[in-house]
């Protein structure tokens, strides 16, 4: 690598780091908190009630959609959703009658088993929900959305760009080397070093899940506005007959992919499906699979699949990041294990704060110091 | 690979092991993931434990 493009891939990391630094910390620390939300949900009684005696049988979805649709009978059901992790929690989306879109309209969450309808609390009410937003959009919506992301990205280069520059710089050093005894810029280039190379993989992981995760809405509306539309076009009959049960969509589209659960339903005549068909999105059991989603649109009136396919392969990249930004697909030690990655995360980001506050200012400062400060600068200018 | 990249390659081969671990199944691919991942953090605490000025001055004065 020639001098001139190492200090290029310097800048970069450099101000790549100092850009995205505050909102990291604001993300490290939420989502350190986060990684336990549920057993947060659960201790601050915010979490579903979702029992049921043992062998109780599922209601009816046609049941349990009368039940949603009494908070509300001027509104409709639009979407029947299912918690992967927890069966008898059933989610169902009501909105006015010819609306196709998800803007107005309001949830109503019910125990599949009991009928009994739970108030979804707003995110802001829990602590949870809370966080969560902060962490998503900063309270500022979907604008916020898109900073994050684009603070995720610059995490991302910044991960990159530290990872180039580590090599260059630790030509002469030991792994691991941490210089306690050489002052505070040195010491906090060495833990810098240290901690981001060894979590470095985890850290580039989170970044850039959590960047594809802000982006979701971009990426979700070109699936609908692209793939989805394209295949709703192809079946744009309309609905002239009775409509069937959406316990007959569900039995129809689980028969097109056997062995597989159901993600969610949405009725004909909304953005995820056409004016005549069910969508109805099933999933997998594995850890894996049960992140895969594929679809089978119902016909309305008939209760025949007219088309099945799985989702494209960037929606299942989305599908996929959830898991891996949010550490919850390996039980509670993988929570500790990634928050303590988090707490890393948040030390990497700190001492690399500290090394460029404390860095050498040559150029204002006397020779003497000037002199000290290129020799440090020769020892540590990682930042 | 030098020496500058083995230990860094060591831990991310790990990592990246321990993070994909888990996603695959339960039981045994679990102990692979928090294995993997439990790595790169004791590797830290190993150097930080053993370099911290106050446990130097212990090693020195024993």
């Amino acid at each position: 690598m020639t001098p001139a493009s190492l200090r290029g891939w310097r800048l970069v990391h450099r101000w790549t780091s100092l850009i995205c630094s505050a909102n990291l910390l604001i993300l490290c620390v939420t989502g350190l908190i986060l990684v336990f939300h549920h057993e947060i949900e659960h201790l601050m009684g915010e979490g579903l009630d979702t029992s049921h005696t043992e062998g109780q049988a599922r209601l009816p979805l046609q049941t349990l959609v009368d039940i949603a649709q009494k908070a509300d009978p001027t509104l409709v059901p639009k979407l029947v959703s299912f918690d992967p992790d927890d069966a008898a929690a059933n989610y169902i989306y009501i909105g006015a009658p010819g609306v196709r879109d998800f803007e107005d309209g309001r949830w109503v969450v019910l125990n599949g088993h009991t009928g009994a309808n739970q108030v979804l609390k707003q995110p802001e009410e829990t602590v949870t929900g809370f966080l969560l937003k902060l962490h998503i959009d900063l309270f500022t919506g979907f604008a916020g959305q898109m900073f994050v992301g684009v603070m995720g990205i610059l995490f991302v280069v910044s991960t990159v760009s530290g990872l180039v520059v580590y090599g260059p710089f630790m030509k002469k050093l030991a792994f691991g080397l941490l210089r306690f005894g050489r002052g505070a810029r040195i010491a906090n280039i060495d833990l810098h070093n240290l901690f981001g190379v060894a979590t470095l993989v985890w850290a580039f992981v989170v970044g850039l899940t959590g960047a594809i995760l802000s982006f979701s809405p971009l990426i979700i509306s070109h699936w609908q506005k692209t793939e989805l539309v394209a295949m709703v076009g192809r079946h744009n009959e309309p609905m002239t007959g009775t409509p069937i049960s959406i316990d007959q969509a569900a039995a129809a589209g689980l028969a097109a992919f056997p062995g597989k659960d159901l993600a969610f339903i949405a009725y004909p005549g909304n953005d995820y499906s056409s004016d005549r068909h069910f969508s109805v999105m099933v999933r997998g059991h594995t850890e894996l699979t049960k992140r895969l989603l594929s679809v089978a649109m119902v016909d309305g009136e008939t209760g025949r699949v007219v088309e099945a396919a799985d989702t494209p392969w960037y929606i299942t990249v989305l599908l996929l990041s959830g898991p891996f930004h949010f550490g919850d697909y390996g039980g509670l030690p993988l929570q500790i294990i990634w928050a303590i990655f988090t707490i890393v995360t948040g030390v990497v980001t700190v001492t690399g704060f500290v090394v460029w506050l404390r860095r050498p200012r040559m150029r204002t400062a006397p020779a003497g110091i000037a002199d000290r400060g290129i020799s440090e600068s020769k020892a540590g200018s990682k930042a | 690979m030098n020496g500058i990249w083995r230990i860094p390659a060591a831990l991310a081969a790990v990592s990246t092991v321990g993070l994909a671990a888990a996603i695959v199944g339960d039981g045994f691919w679990h102990w692979i993931c928090w294995a993997g991942l439990s790595i790169p953090l004791g590797v830290c605490t190993v150097k930080l434990w053993r370099q911290w000025p106050s446990s130097q001055t212990r090693a020195t004065a024993e």
